[in-house]
């Protein structure tokens, strides 16, 4: 009986990681732009193209890892229009961000339905599975839990020191921060303020593409344009959770991760006339507690100092 | 007096340049438009004729484009005041979805009374206002971003509705998840015989239109508006209590969207169902942003849209284009929306146009 009741614990936080895999990356990618002092509201419609853009190479190549190269690309290419909006002709970036989620929406809505037929169900016949670290996976528990994941988990977890070391520790690091902060004194300084910001935003561009390809390589088999579900907009929420620090990144989209694996772990559970019901109320379970977090966690914080405000030299 | 007809007359500068911002935009999405149409091996002119006979070809199809007119009004009219004073909502779908529901509930409890309507209007109403007073109350007291705010909010009101219409307030008389049917007086009366064109477009066009106008045009409130809009800090040193402000201006957005729901449940649908709006509260933003925060702009881009969306039904038919060609104006428009300015003050410079 106890054997049981540990096989089930172990697996329901197998599950809250990998159901936060899509925020960590998603959140890293939004912590470097942010850093820059740029505001990406346009990173659902970055996640739903690389949704869109991963499910269609795997499918069309019948290779998952050509889906992922072509989510990354998708990814890059949509916050990169973003950027031109908001870098180049230095365009209101909460409005910038919306409009590229509506492109975005209907871009995916028009192409999925152009590329096949209505009433058609295109789906993938594999997913990006578990890939078992050697040796590692062996331990137990901490085996399964943490080292019997995705790529997707791996490269997210990977990438907290690296985001880390990037912002903190490198001269890029440095300014980035400090285009964030004041981006006039920075220009100054000698610091190209559009190159910081595009290289962010490229960087970005990756992460984000991965969190939106693995929505349809490794979670689920099929593409919807409702797949992303305001995952990018919870990103956004855990970047502020967090304090603009990709520790804290980290530690939010555990949290969020874990509500929506327990949405669905509770639902498994419940038996009695009344479980469908409740399993079915518990769909709002996340963006509910994303909402309750941020009126605990979010007021009143001092992000960077520039972000979101338009900036050219003139 | 003459010379006060004479200047309202007149255009100004400022109306100039956003007719010319809107005509930026239209022209460019719809050139983008033709080229994906031209890539899709279908003739544009014969699809932008298609949309056009589909919206306008004979009274029932111009009097459906009206019916789709009336929430796109309701919802951007209030989206034109909350995006003036840069409040940006982006949750007028969940407002929407909230109005609709709780007026529904409230019509079927009435029963079949004289003032069951009225009262039905008016929860609704307040159902959007207060669904949209939270993240009002999270924008002006904590300063919580109200982007995430109200875009999170219309994931819990579309997971709650779908449980409240799937449970509680699941229809006895039919097998899907939706309302009992609403009581014949809390149907709002067709204007036309034979369409489906109900007294709902007179309280969009000929009520909350002049109502909204008159708003932001000639009082106080409407002054304020602008002041946050085009500088915070200003407005805060002027006197003007911004937070206040930012408030009213996201519950009244709320209020008008959540009237948009029932108005669409009372004059059309008779029922509640998860699948009440097709992206009103989405569209809604489009509109806003396309007319320019000018209610009468909302009013002529919201038939434009309305028009699109009901045209391209019979443009993807005859042509065999898929559905979705809305979205995809939708989507290209708001972008050149955005760019517009930027064009606009290109061509200026290139002495291609003088304003």
């Amino acid at each position: 009986m106890m054997e049981v009741e540990w096989a089930l614990i172990i697996g329901f936080i197998a599950a809250g990681i990998r159901t936060s895999a899509p925020l960590m990356l998603a959140s890293l990618g939004e912590t470097i732009v942010e850093r820059g002092g740029i505001l990406n509201l346009g990173i659902e419609g970055a996640m739903l193209i690389g949704a869109f853009t991963g499910f269609m190479g795997a499918f069309l190549t019948g290779n998952l890892w050509v889906g992922l190269l072509m989510a990354i690309l998708g990814g890059i290419l949509t916050v990169l229009t973003f950027g031109i909006l908001v870098v180049r002709i230095n365009l209101d970036q909460v409005v910038s961000g919306l409009a590229i989620n509506l492109l975005a929406a209907g871009l995916c809505l028009y192409f999925f339905r152009l590329a096949f037929s209505q009433g058609a169900f295109p789906y993938l016949s594999e997913l990006i599975g578990p890939y078992p670290i050697p040796l590692l996976s062996q331990i137990p528990v901490i085996g399964e839990v943490l080292f019997n994941q995705t790529i997707f988990v791996y490269v997210g977890i990977v990438s907290v020191p690296i985001t880390y070391y990037l912002i903190f520790k490198t001269s890029y690091g440095l300014k980035l921060r400090s285009v964030g902060e004041d981006p006039l004194v920075a220009s100054y300084l000698g610091i190209e303020v559009s190159r910081i910001r595009y290289t962010a935003l490229i960087l970005e561009g990756i992460f984000v593409g991965m969190a939106g390809g693995l929505l349809c390589l490794s979670m689920f088999n099929v593409f919807d344009t409702r797949i992303v579900a305001a995952r990018g907009f919870v990103a956004v929420s855990i970047v502020i959770l967090g304090r603009w620090n990709p520790v804290g990144a980290f530690a939010g989209s555990l949290l969020f991760g874990f509500t929506e694996a327990l949405s669905l772990w509770i639902g498994t559970f419940l038996i009695g006339p009344a479980s469908a019901s409740i399993s079915q109320l518990l769909s709002l379970l996340p963006y509910l507690v994303t909402l309750i977090a941020l009126l605990i966690g979010g007021r009143r914080v001092r992000g960077p100092a520039a972000l979101g405000s338009p900036f050219s030299k003139e | 007096m003459g010379l006060e007809v004479k200047r309202s007359l007149a255009l100004s500068k400022g109306t100039i340049r956003s007719l010319y911002k809107a005509g930026i935009s239209i022209g460019f999405a719809l050139l983008l438009t033709s080229v994906l149409f031209l890539l899709t091996g279908a003739n544009p002119f014969l699809a932008f004729y298609y949309i056009f006979a589909g919206a306008f070809g004979n009274v029932s199809l111009a009097a459906e484009t009206l019916v789709r007119t009336t929430p796109i009004l309701l919802v951007s009219l209030g989206l034109a005041i909350s995006f003036r004073c840069k409040v940006w909502n982006i949750g007028a779908e969940g407002q929407l979805y909230m109005g609709a529901m709780l007026g529904t509930i409230t019509a079927v409890a009435l029963g079949n009374t004289p003032l069951t309507l009225i009262i039905s209007l008016l929860v609704s109403i307040a159902g959007g206002l207060a669904w949209a007073s939270v993240p009002a109350f999270m924008r002006a007291k904590l300063g919580i971003n109200e982007v995430i705010t109200t875009f999170l909010m219309n994931y819990v009101s579309i997971y709650l509705i779908q449980w409240l219409l799937a449970f509680p307030f699941r229809s006895p008389d039919t097998l899907f998840p939706e309302s009992a049917q609403i009581p014949p007086s809390a149907v709002l009366p067709v204007l036309l015989p034979y369409t489906r064109l109900h007294l709902g477009v007179i309280i969009a066009l000929f009520v909350a239109l002049p109502l909204v106008h008159f708003l932001m045009m000639r009082t106080t409130f409407g002054y304020k508006l602008k002041a946050v809009g085009e500088n915070p800090e200003a407005a805060k040193y002027g006197g003007i209590n911004v937070g206040r402000t930012m408030f009213l201006a996201l519950i009244i957005s709320g209020a008008l969207a959540g009237l948009a729901g029932f108005v669409e449940v009372s004059g059309i649908q008779f029922r509640m169902r998860p699948s009440l709006s097709p992206g009103y509260g989405y569209t809604g933003i489009v509109v806003a942003l396309l007319g320019q925060n000018n209610p009468v702009g909302v009013a002529l881009a919201s038939i434009f849209l309305a028009a699109i969306f009901n045209g391209s039904t019979t443009m993807s038919r005859a042509l065999g284009q898929p559905q979705g060609v809305v979205d995809f104006i939708q989507g290209v428009l708001v972008i050149f929306v955005l760019a517009s300015e930027y064009i606009l003050r290109y061509l200026e410079r290139k002495g291609v146009l003088k304003v």
